[in-house]
């Protein structure tokens, strides 16, 4: 019974969000576009190193696979709730959104399923079209791996998406919010693994990062597609991404009980 | 349309500019601190690169960082200046402002290119050109008085060439309503312009080159001041910038040609 409801609540959020996204189509290309040429560039000056050598393991042909997986997993991971957040706030469109019978944050989360099945869906086809063409970055077909991939996939999306949330409640304190998200998109290019493989970093900043949330995000689901996660790095990875969204969701509650108590008292 | 006094109308634009920026002081603490982060994380990423090897095309840690600070120059001049002014052409077309320009007795595209200027980002310019210094002085390798002329020229005509495709995005909204992401498609590409040319696979060249020619726009400069500048490439560099004005002022006039108001 309740759960038929909550299909009914999400189906309609998801067809209003993916009608919403329709509008907008070009700007999902430009954005899209935009994700894909960081990582493209980041490739193309690793192809240039790596010559016909490989670079700490990593050859032109693994790197090519690594960023390709990138990409895509960025973008089935990633999350613009913080600037959401941050302009409901701020411009007092939560005003309207709190007096609804159904929490905000499920219509976060339906926005993210539809914005996501597009540009994701958008690039795997561009993945395929280029592999026909650039053998390159064509992946073993393995069920098994794409199945757990898969898992992993879902949980980094669901990290990513408690931490942007969070931080876009820090705009019940501060109008800088999504500095703060800059802040951590720029330590997330390298901890995360966006400009290069972990195992490429010096080794104190690698250490830095398996005590904290970033190679969660990323760089865990992407070893894991490209094959080069097996055996016990398998099982610190799904631990790990388990313990971080525990912490964040946490502090995504605690964030958004403190930030309505106080948005109360502001506006009323 | 007469052109009374260019310089007059600008001045008095630019102090009213001040005047309204001078308001918030907080945003330069904030720009600058931005800024130094994305520095400091360029900076980062290529220590990174030069981990794993001793050049990237051919240059060295520190000539790239030459590179890297003509790179912040430049974005500093595109968000000081083109964001804030050509940038905001699309939205004035929708929203039906351009009319008010387009009726003024000033040149419309140099008041819609210099109208606001963010003069906070203007710090940029002179922290970019700073990290440059500091990279030459460091390898010892100080510019000769010819070198500097080169740069300059060849940065001016940077400037121009990106400014050209500026106009030519925003130039889409005479055509395309709904245009006003369109700076996007620019960010994305321009960020290849962080390593020089050279770096870049053929392919990735290609689209520096031709699609979106923001190669240019760096390399160059920065080859002037690392002292691999030919001249006929100086001179070539300094001859697409001058088409590349050209180009922008010939499209302006064929856009504004097609523009009937926004309230036909």
């Amino acid at each position: 019974m309740t759960a038929r409801v909550w299909v009914r609540r999400y189906g309609a959020l998801m067809r209003n969000a993916w009608l919403v996204d329709l509008q907008y189509r070009a700007s999902i290309v430009l954005w899209v576009l935009w994700g894909v040429m960081e990582p493209a560039i980041a490739l193309g000056i690793w192809w240039s190193i790596a010559g016909a050598g490989a670079v700490g393991g990593y050859t032109r042909t693994d790197f090519a696979r690594y960023f390709f997986a990138l990409t895509l997993i960025n973008q089935l991971t990633i999350a613009w709730d913080s600037w959401y957040l941050d302009r409901w706030i701020r411009e007092g469109d939560l005003n309207f959104k709190l007096p609804r019978p159904l929490h905000p944050v499920h219509e976060a989360i339906a926005d993210n399923i539809a914005y996501k099945a597009r540009s994701a869906g958008t690039l795997l086809l561009i993945w395929v079209a280029v592999s026909i063409v650039w053998p390159v970055v064509r992946l073993p077909f393995a069920p098994t791996t794409i199945l757990i991939t898969a898992v992993a996939v879902v949980l980094a999306a669901v990290l990513r998406f408690l931490i942007s949330f969070t931080t876009g409640l820090l705009a019940f304190w501060t109008t800088r919010a999504t500095s703060i998200m800059e802040l951590h998109a720029g330590i997330s290019l390298f901890l995360a693994g966006r400009i290069a493989p972990l195992s490429l970093l010096p080794p104190v900043v690698s250490g830095v990062a398996s005590w904290l949330w970033f190679p969660y995000m990323l760089s865990f689901p992407v070893t894991l597609l490209t094959g080069a996660a097996h055996g016990h790095a398998l099982w610190v990875g799904f631990r790990g991404q388990l313990i971080w969204i525990a912490i964040w969701l946490v502090a995504c509650r605690t964030a958004w009980r403190a930030g309505i108590k106080r948005y109360g008292a502001a506006g009323g | 349309m007469s052109r009374a006094r260019p310089f007059a109308v600008l001045g008095a634009l630019w102090k009213l500019n001040a005047a309204e920026e001078l308001q918030y002081r907080a945003n330069f603490v904030a720009s600058f601190a931005s800024t130094a982060f994305y520095l400091l994380t360029a900076l980062l990423t290529l220590s990174l690169f030069f981990r794993h090897a001793s050049s990237l095309g051919g240059w060295d840690f520190w000539e790239v960082v030459v590179l890297l600070g003509v790179f912040n120059a430049l974005s500093g001049l595109v968000e000081a200046i083109l964001r804030p002014g050509i940038g905001d052409l699309a939205a004035q077309v929708r929203s039906g402002n351009l009319d008010l320009v387009l009726s003024r007795p000033v040149d419309a595209q140099a008041f819609v290119t210099f109208r606001h200027i963010d003069i906070w980002r203007l710090a940029d310019i002179i922290l970019g050109l700073g990290v440059s210094t500091y990279a030459l002085l460091h390898v010892g390798r100080f510019p000769s008085g010819m070198q500097i002329v080169a740069f300059v020229v060849t940065f001016v005509a940077a400037a121009l060439v990106v400014y050209a495709i500026w106009v030519t995005l925003m130039s889409l909204a005479f055509w395309f309503v709904s245009v006003e992401n369109i700076a996007t498609l620019f960010d994305a590409v321009f960020e290849g312009a962080r390593y020089p040319v050279s770096a870049y696979p053929a392919a990735l060249r290609f689209v520096f080159f031709y699609l979106l020619p923001v190669a240019w726009t760096t390399t160059i400069p920065a080859s002037a001041l690392t002292g691999r500048l030919s001249a006929p490439t100086a001179v070539l560099a300094a001859g697409v910038g001058g088409a590349a004005l050209v180009l922008s002022r010939l499209l302006w006039r064929a856009a504004i040609r097609h523009y009937t108001g926004a309230s036909s």
